[in-house]
């Protein structure tokens, strides 16, 4: 989520904290941070009114911890083109943006900055990173640096909102990255039916992607209750989602690729949503 | 004039089968809005329609409700029909009703004006009101020339309904 300048920045004023949250976007999986986007309503039945969005990183499922720049957060209205984000506010807990629903249809909201390459390597035991890519790493990678690896990664947060009828612009497939297909319209997913899910990997079926879907109120439940996926030869994998509520999906692919700019590909999203009552 | 009138059975029986025998039928539909004893009091939305054995939506009965926003609260109508068809919305939207017993009616119609097939069907009513909760009620009933006769037990939001056969 941040520019290399406000990672210089941030260096400077939280290390830790910008260190943290750099991994989460790299990692939604494996660090402990997951960013997520969640507005306030899914589902509108009239035009011209407005959503309000939360932006966090998070532990628990929608228990916000960490308020995170939203530079990058974008709208996408029913035509496909980006719209305009207004009232943005960076909290300490969570950010904050608001998105006015001016036509009919579905819009998508999303928190990323493309495809970015960072390099880990150890210094003495230590292990460090940098922003830079195979090809450019030599000229910044400190003397007796070891195991150094670089990695492509993207990693997204996602959420759809759908004002009166469902329209398909915004899911269109770009065959870049980690991308998804439901077997229905993002606002067609309800509690206790089975919804089946294609992941892709630039535009073919990925097999093995990691799946992890949660439920709200998980501070209120002694069992997270999480349920994991893997996607299976052909991309797919499905899911029932027990009762009504608002949910997140978090999904990951990892694979060596070892190309001239990187050593590995690491692509992630998340992708909040809600599971209407029947 | 036995063979007649066996004659004229067998062309009754034989329309029968052309004919939906409902085409005349009507399903009564007596629904109550039942009065909340605790917290403030607005009317509820409520939507009354038919689906299919497929549960996809034939037939808008009645829509009560006001402003447009609340709608989705509504959340199977909505989701059904009410995102998707403005001009059916608009079409059957009513005032919204307070608590109270009313006579709603079915014509065997879809929502083109076409007799629908012989099957089962549902009789779908949902009632979402500000403050208050929301209810859903599916009650299949076969529509293929037979009686109807089914009581719905009250919920919070809906009240009993029954379910009857007549020429109105």
């Amino acid at each position: 989520m941040l520019s290399n300048k406000q990672w210089l920045s941030a260096k400077t004023t939280a290390k830790t904290t910008a260190l943290g949250l750099l991994a989460a976007m790299f990692s939604l999986q494996l660090s402990a941070h997951t960013m997520t986007v969640v507005p306030s309503h899914y589902v509108q039945s009239k035009t011209g009114g407005w959503v309000s969005v939360d932006v966090s990183a998070t532990n628990m499922t929608f228990q916000w911890d960490k308020g995170i720049p939203l530079e990058n957060f974008k709208v996408f209205t029913p035509d496909g083109q980006q719209g305009k984000v207004d009232s943005v506010y960076q909290g300490k807990r969570k950010s904050q943006a608001d998105v006015e629903l001016a036509t009919e249809g579905t819009y998508r909201l999303e928190l990323g900055n493309g495809s970015r390459f960072f390099t880990s390597y150890e210094l003495k035991g230590e292990r460090k990173r940098l922003m830079a890519n195979k090809k450019d790493r030599a000229a910044q990678l400190p003397a007796g640096a070891e195991k150094v690896v670089t990695t492509q990664g993207n990693s997204r947060a996602l959420a759809f909102i759908t004002v009166n009828k469902p329209s398909d612009a915004v899911l269109a497939l770009t065959n870049k990255g980690l991308e998804f297909q439901f077997d229905r319209h993002p606002a067609d997913i309800v509690a206790t039916e089975e919804v089946t899910v294609t992941l892709l990997m630039n535009g073919k079926p990925a097999a093995g992607v990691e799946l992890d879907l949660s439920r709200d109120g998980e501070l209120y439940r002694n069992e997270p209750e999480r349920m994991h996926h893997k996607t299976d030869a052909s991309g797919k994998f499905s899911f029932t989602a027990p009762v009504a509520g608002r949910y997140l999906l978090e999904a990951s692919y990892q694979a060596d690729v070892s190309n001239e700019l990187t050593d590995k590909v690491r692509e992630g999203f998340t992708l909040s949503f809600e599971a209407a009552l029947p | 004039m036995k063979l007649h009138s066996m004659a004229l059975a067998a062309t009754l029986a034989f329309s029968t089968l052309l004919v939906p025998a409902q085409a005349a039928d009507t399903l009564n539909i007596a629904l109550e809005l039942p009065k909340p004893e605790h917290g403030p009091y607005h009317r509820p939305y409520v939507a009354v329609w038919i689906e299919d054995a497929k549960e996809q939506p034939v037939k808008l009965i009645e829509l009560w409700r006001e402003k447009p926003d609340w709608i989705k609260d509504l959340r199977r109508f909505w989701r059904k029909t009410g995102r998707s068809d403005q001009a059916l919305v608009d079409a059957r939207t009513g005032a919204t009703k307070g608590p109270g017993k009313y006579q709603l009616s079915w014509n065997g119609q879809d929502n083109s004006g076409k007799a629908v097939a012989a099957g089962q069907y549902l009789l779908v009513v949902e009632a979402a009101r500000e403050h208050g909760g929301r209810n859903l009620v599916k009650q299949a009933f076969n529509w293929d020339g037979s009686a109807v006769d089914i009581q719905v037990k009250a919920g919070s939001e809906i009240g009993a309904i029954q379910l009857s056969k007549g020429a109105k």
